[in-house]
């Protein structure tokens, strides 16, 4: 129960957080290589939201806002005495990471990472099985040589894929 | 510069592309056609998606059990002790009359010395009365406990169970009545959640019959529901029932005031979707809307409001917004069970904003509104208030 326009209430909040959180984890991994740091900095940016009352436009931007945040408390965190403590080396590439473009780079490729996977996971097993190879750069041959169907099955199923997903591959003709 | 909003729509086009592509060397997906990122970077993102590190990763992570923790953060964050660790203070603080901020016309100090005789107003309690099938009638307060087969009450909130229940029976409801002073929380048997406010009677039956529309009816005063959805119960609506509305819910959170000494019933919904009809009329609520029913003129007003000011009440605060000082009396006075005289009615016209913790005292709360002048004084007898 939350006040106010556009305020969440604990069951969008629910919603939100499982749109993002395993990303935004995975994400916060590649800056501190620790998967449990990464879990609290990302809810702490969690609460944080919730309890200041953010809110935002549409989902890019709470997308953007969440990406940029937990990006700001690693970086703050790997400049911090506290890891220079606890960490026997310093870190070697950190100006590297402080660039715009591992920052959007590593969000955009874990966040296509989550979509791909929420995509694909409404489809039957074996649809999900051939897309899955076939962004691994595997060939329709070689898809049905890895599960043991026939070339024809293989495209059909990629037909069905197409089907299920028309609305979400819709994305590439608008702009 | 700062890219952070473009991240989901690059992420969507670039997963529509990855999945569409027929084969490895054809379609170039829109990333790569992209100016976004350098060719470098685009090959190894790409790289970086097929080789699934990443997807690992993600699967590693329990989000249903993170949320979880999560949930426990925000609840506690949430909570009345925590804003309000400065106690009556903050209380004081944060109680501002709009003609002291605005006008500025009560600038004369006044010394009046309060007069109290005798103060019995009690800060109000968990407590009520449960009226059963053949109306006897169970007193549930702390330290009480009451428990049957299909209900359980430790004098604080009482749960009705469906699973112990096997044989449901029609027509047999049970009453349970909030005096003034008192609040209580009470589950009905199909998992509907009630916070009931001082000076209110909810009736409601024992058991629902699994599919039928589920009906409760709030006599009189004020409660907020937080009803177990529809798809839970084979699509079974929920309806609450009151002398002059009737208000069909799917499953949603809102609050219903419809006081016997009010000749208005405000029904505020928080979340979800509800359908208000009376006699002659129906109107549909969307979030962050009040309805205010007439019973005089039987009209019907929506207006947007701050939820929170309206449902708070439950979480142990009362929160008021430009609320005229007779209003915020009226609410005091069921929630302390005091009789409140006014003998100036001009002064209880000046609108408030203002927030108190319902675990303050009634003097703490007096102090505060006497602090901004808009009262000359008060007088406390036995468990009457009387305003100067």
């Amino acid at each position: 129960m939350r006040g106010g326009d556009n305020q969440f209430t604990l069951k969008s909040y629910k919603k939100l957080f499982e749109s993002l959180y395993p990303q935004l984890c995975v994400f916060a991994y590649k800056y501190l290589n620790d998967l449990e740091i990464s879990k609290d900095f990302v809810q702490e940016v969690f609460v944080k939201v919730w309890e200041d009352k953010i809110t935002f436009q549409n989902e890019n931007h709470a997308t953007g806002f969440y990406y940029k945040a937990v990006k700001n408390k690693c970086l703050n965190y790997l400049k911090s005495k506290q890891y220079k403590v606890t960490e026997r080396y310093e870190l070697a590439n950190l100006e590297a990471y402080e660039t715009e473009e591992f920052y959007m780079s590593e969000a955009v490729v874990i966040e296509t990472t989550a979509v791909i996977d929420k995509a694909i996971s409404k489809l039957p097993e074996k649809a999900a099985q051939v897309i899955r190879l076939s962004i691994e750069d595997y060939t329709n041959n070689q898809i049905a040589d890895e599960l043991s169907i026939s070339i024809n099955t293989v495209k059909d199923h990629k037909k069905v894929a197409y089907r299920k997903l028309r609305g979400f591959l819709s994305f590439l003709t608008v702009k | 510069m700062d890219n952070s909003n473009k991240i989901k729509l690059l992420s969507k086009k670039l997963a529509a592309s990855l999945i569409k592509k027929e084969a490895s060397n054809e379609a170039p997906s829109d990333i790569e056609n992209s100016e976004f990122f350098d060719k470098k970077t685009k090959a190894q993102m790409l790289s970086n998606i097929k080789e699934g590190e990443r997807l690992k990763l993600l699967k590693q992570i329990d989000t249903e059990k993170d949320w979880e923790i999560l949930k426990g953060k925000l609840q506690g964050s949430r909570k009345p002790t925590r804003y309000w660790t400065y106690g009556v203070a903050a209380s004081v603080a944060l109680l501002i009359s709009i003609a002291f901020v605005f006008n500025k016309t009560n600038q004369d100090q006044n010394f009046d010395v309060p007069i109290i005789v005798n103060n019995n107003i009690e800060i109000g309690t968990d407590k009520a009365t449960l009226t059963l099938e053949d109306g006897s009638n169970i007193t549930l307060e702390k330290g009480t406990a009451y428990q049957t087969a299909h209900v359980n009450s430790n004098g604080e909130e009482i749960i009705y169970d469906a699973t112990n229940n096997q044989q449901p029976v029609t027509n047999n409801y049970n009453i349970l009545t909030i005096p003034r002073g008192g609040q209580f929380y009470i589950v009905l048997s199909d998992g509907t959640k009630v916070w009931l406010n001082s000076e209110s009677q909810l009736k409601y039956p024992v058991a629902f019959n699994d599919g039928e529309t589920r009906q409760v009816e709030l006599v009189y005063g004020e409660a907020y529901f937080d009803v177990s959805p529809s798809t839970a119960h084979k699509g079974a609506k929920f309806k609450v029932f009151n002398q002059s509305q009737e208000v069909e819910v799917l499953g949603t959170e809102f609050n219903i005031k419809a006081y016997k000494d009010e000749t208005n019933i405000y029904t505020t919904l928080v979340e979800g979707k509800v359908a208000i009809s009376t006699a002659d009329k129906n109107q549909i609520l969307i979030p962050n809307q009040q309805s205010n029913l007439n019973l005089e003129t039987n009209s019907i007003e929506i207006t947007t409001v701050d939820v929170y000011n309206e449902t708070t009440w439950i979480d142990g605060i009362f929160s008021f917004e430009n609320k005229p000082l007779k209003e915020i009396l009226k609410v005091l006075s069921r929630w302390y069970d005091m009789d409140v005289i006014i003998e100036n009615r001009v002064q209880t016209e000046e609108r408030f904003i203002g927030t108190f913790n319902k675990s303050n005292s009634i003097e703490d709360i007096l102090i505060a509104i006497k602090s901004t002048n808009v009262i000359n004084s008060y007088e406390i007898n036995d468990k009457t208030l009387t305003i100067k």
